[in-house]
């Protein structure tokens, strides 16, 4: 049984996730900052009413930071009855990912991402790195408080 | 009958049957109060008798047979309390709240798709000796000679009578109204029903006797209505009260003035409507799920949104030198309109605070077993009212601060007579309104007082010499003052759990005065609803925000040849002094408290807002304006931040940030230096 997936790149990298846990995508134009949030939160937005977190997935994956172009999108994932928005650098592409094509981040990775991957898949010669949602927008203390 | 037919009535079968058991649980507590001040009552009993008979019916209907079973055997126990004139044998009053648990118990299986167990074999015993009721006490009737009309005698049975007479041995006066209805009286509004609705403030209504008469004058529809009461309320209270002449009322029995009167009922019952008979018509009421009141809430928060585009969108028209005047006129119609739609939407929602109140005797009732001391519950909502959504919150702030109060506050009785207090100790639970827009609940007690010096103790610090420093430290997370853990309240005593409901979640405040010995009063004060609040929009370090008008002292201007900078220990210290009426005030910079960019505007104002009764000003760099704004609150997890509370929309499609100046006040007090 092979799902889709939405593909997005952040800084030079390319991730996955699933089809059935993103609830929209949307071009940027700014978030509401918010001050004492994790540095992580870019701010706010308004989607369908609601208002949802901004996830600035370059600074969450450690990738240098760089001017948003008109390339960048908001990703309105959805878990249950919270809703994330995931800043990316594009999101062009969805592509059917069969179980048999993920496979297990090697450890070293594993280590370094915090489990923020789940897996990597191979797509046309291309890598691709499915992220765990619930980690990546995981509740974060502020400073470790 | 299977499940998939089930399944489709389930959701209403349980929606009515909880609130026929919440009914039937508060009937229980009004019984047993006015068992133990000697004056049993009908009136609950019967009430008691129609919520479960409604039970078995639905229940019925759903196929669950060991609710039926339950509430069956209840039925039968009543009707013979019934007869005995409202007297139940010692101990009933327990086991038919057990009986009630265990149907709820039974409900709850239900609900979440469990097999419904069997009813327990000793419950149904216990409630089957139930039935072998002792005849009530007899009464002294050869002195009674009731004083009623013989054709209303004939009408009342035996138990009535019985009633009558025991209501008047507990100091009570029996009367009879009289009650003619004519098509004037209907066309002012009165009643049989509403007479009966009125009566039944002021009285227990025993009994509704038809008398037919000759058509007169009096009655022209040629009926009269005798209604049997008993009441401490003098024959003018009553007459004014139903709406009748004085000379309608007759006095049926009154108590022997060697008799003295005991004391009234210790647990105040709400009133409740006299029932009895078919022919009280019922209001008309419609059972809506909140979840549409929400929806139909958020529709108009939309319409408040789009209101605001349109006045923006008026006064560029009327820059432009467009003659508006008739948009104008148009604009302010349907800001009135709207104003009065949203009333109209918040008072769908609202519940009374009675309501919140209803499940508290339970909790004083178990805390009483569990604890044994000895407390009296007083509960008073007045006419208070307030949204259902602040009523659900706020019910479990509610629970911790009785349970405190009970578990920790109150003393034991042995203690309590050693102090020379009553060995009842005394809880009161009450809801006010509070000004406009706001509802205090206050919980008060006359138990020990809260220790300050041993709270200091046990968490490490010093001795908070205010209550609200002492509160300040009782609300801090995981403190114990205990130093065993108790059945009902654990080991915290859980006013972490209390000051985040109150504070974060309803935007409320929390205040409480102790006095060593005699006893401890907390008030929470909350919004009366939620969403939309009237508020300043202001401008600081470039970013808009919005600041509830309610929390805002004043708004000053900052002169800056009065500011003065204490001596700073952090290099970002963010906090100057300004004085103000002879008042040292604290200055704090909201953009540096916010880490925003700053601007330093040439003519800053400032903020104050009160923290525990102390002036805190905010400096900002300018206000923008006053208005009406639907607050979002900001739930995710990753915006629980201090001193933001929710988010609006401004008109702009996106969201402003709703910031709480004095839980930042809290932050920039607190950490010498800020983040940024």
């Amino acid at each position: 049984m092979s799902a889709l997936h939405v593909l997005f790149r952040v800084g030079d990298a390319e991730y996955a996730i699933a089809a059935d846990e993103v609830l929209q995508m949307e071009s940027y134009e700014g978030a509401t900052p918010v001050p004492n949030a994790a540095a992580h939160v870019a701010g706010i937005v308004q989607v369908r009413g609601r208002v949802v977190p901004v996830v600035d997935l370059r600074v969450r994956f450690g990738a240098p930071m760089r001017e948003r172009t008109i390339d960048t999108r908001v990703v309105v994932a959805q878990r249950g009855e919270r809703a994330v928005a995931l800043l990316v650098d594009s999101a062009r592409e969805v592509a059917r990912l069969a179980p048999e094509q993920l496979k297990p981040p090697p450890p070293m990775v594993a280590a370094q991402s915090a489990g923020l991957v789940r897996a990597i898949a191979q797509i046309a010669g291309r890598m691709v790195m499915l992220i765990d949602l619930d980690r990546v927008v995981g509740e974060e203390r502020l400073d470790g408080e | 009958m299977s499940r998939v037919d089930l399944r489709e009535f389930l959701d209403a079968y349980l929606d009515e049957v909880d609130e026929h058991l919440a009914n039937a649980n508060t009937q229980l507590l009004a019984l047993d109060a006015a068992l133990r001040a000697g004056e049993p009552t009908l009136r609950a009993v019967r009430e008691l008798f129609r919520a479960l008979h409604t039970i078995k019916g639905l229940s019925a209907m759903v196929g669950v047979d060991p609710i039926v079973a339950i509430a069956h055997r209840m039925e039968a126990s009543l009707r013979a309390a019934d007869r005995a004139g409202g007297q139940l044998p010692e101990g009933a009053i327990d086991v038919m709240l057990q009986a009630v648990a265990a149907i709820e118990q039974r409900v709850r299986a239900l609900a979440s798709g469990h097999p419904v167990p069997a009813p327990p074999g000793p419950l149904l015993a216990a409630l089957d000796t139930l039935d072998e009721v002792r005849t009530p006490a007899p009464v002294a009737r050869t002195t009674s000679g009731l004083a009623l009309d013989p054709a209303v005698n004939a009408k009342i049975a035996a138990f009535e009578r019985d009633a009558l007479e025991r209501g008047i041995a507990s100091g009570r006066r029996a009367l009879c109204v009289r009650f003619a209805p004519s098509p004037e009286r209907a066309a002012a509004g009165t009643n049989i029903n509403t007479v009966r609705e009125r009566l039944g403030v002021v009285s227990e209504i025993v009994k509704v006797v038809p008398v037919s008469a000759p058509r007169s004058a009096e009655a022209p529809a040629a009926l009269t209505f005798a209604l049997l009461v008993l009441t401490r309320a003098s024959d003018e209270d009553v007459a004014r009260e139903v709406g009748v002449d004085v000379g309608s009322i007759d006095v049926v029995g009154e108590p022997g003035t060697s008799a003295p009167a005991p004391e009234p009922a210790v647990v105040p019952v709400p009133e409740l409507h006299d029932e009895e008979r078919d022919d009280v018509q019922r209001r008309g009421v419609v059972r809506v799920d909140v979840a549409r009141l929400d929806e139909a809430l958020e529709r108009l928060a939309q319409l408040v949104i789009s209101r605001g585009v349109l006045a923006r969108e008026i006064a560029v028209l009327a820059s432009r030198g467009t003659d508006v005047r008739g948009l104008q006129i148009v604009l302010r119609e349907q800001s009135r309109q709207l104003r009065d739609m949203r009333a109209a939407v918040l008072q769908l929602r609202m519940v009374p605070a009675s309501e919140v109140l209803e499940r508290v005797p339970l909790v004083v009732r178990g805390l009483r077993k569990a604890t044994g001391k000895a407390v009296r519950l007083e509960v008073d909502a007045g006419r208070t009212e307030l949204d259902k959504a602040v009523a659900e919150r706020l019910f479990p702030a509610l629970v911790h601060l009785v349970r405190n109060a009970v578990d920790h506050a109150i003393e034991a009785p042995d203690e309590r007579r050693r102090a020379g207090k009553p060995e009842e100790g005394l809880l009161r639970v009450t809801f006010e309104t509070r000004g406009t827009g706001q509802v205090a609940l206050v919980v008060q007690d006359d138990g020990r007082g809260i220790d300050a010096a041993r709270v200091a103790a046990r968490a490490g610090v010093e001795v908070p010499t205010t209550d609200a420093a002492l509160l300040q430290l009782l609300c801090r997370p995981g403190l114990s003052t205990r130093d065993q853990v108790s059945t009902t309240s654990g080991r915290g005593i859980g006013m972490d759990v209390v000051r985040r409901i109150v504070v974060e979640e309803l935007g409320g405040d929390l205040s409480m005065t102790t006095t060593p010995g005699r006893g401890t009063t907390i008030v929470a004060r909350v919004p009366l609803t939620l969403s939309i609040v009237d508020v300043l929009t202001f401008e600081c370090g470039s970013q808009r925000f919005v600041v509830p008008m309610a929390s805002i002292d004043e708004i000053i201007e900052i002169d800056p040849t009065q500011v003065s900078a204490p001596p700073r220990t952090g290099a970002g210290s963010t906090i100057a002094l300004i004085q103000r009426r002879g008042e040292a005030v604290p200055l704090v910079r909201l953009d540096r408290t916010l880490g925003l960019a700053s601007a330093d505007p040439e003519r800053p104002k400032a903020l104050v807002v009160r923290r525990d009764g102390d002036a805190i000003a905010f400096a900002i760099d300018r206000t923008l304006g006053q208005q009406e704004v639907v607050v979002r609150p900001l739930e995710d997890p990753l915006l629980r931040v201090p001193g933001v509370t929710g988010a609006t929309d401004l008109g702009d499609g996106r969201p402003t940030l709703v910031v709480d100046l004095v839980a930042l006040s809290r932050i920039s007090g607190e950490t010498s230096e800020v983040r940024t």
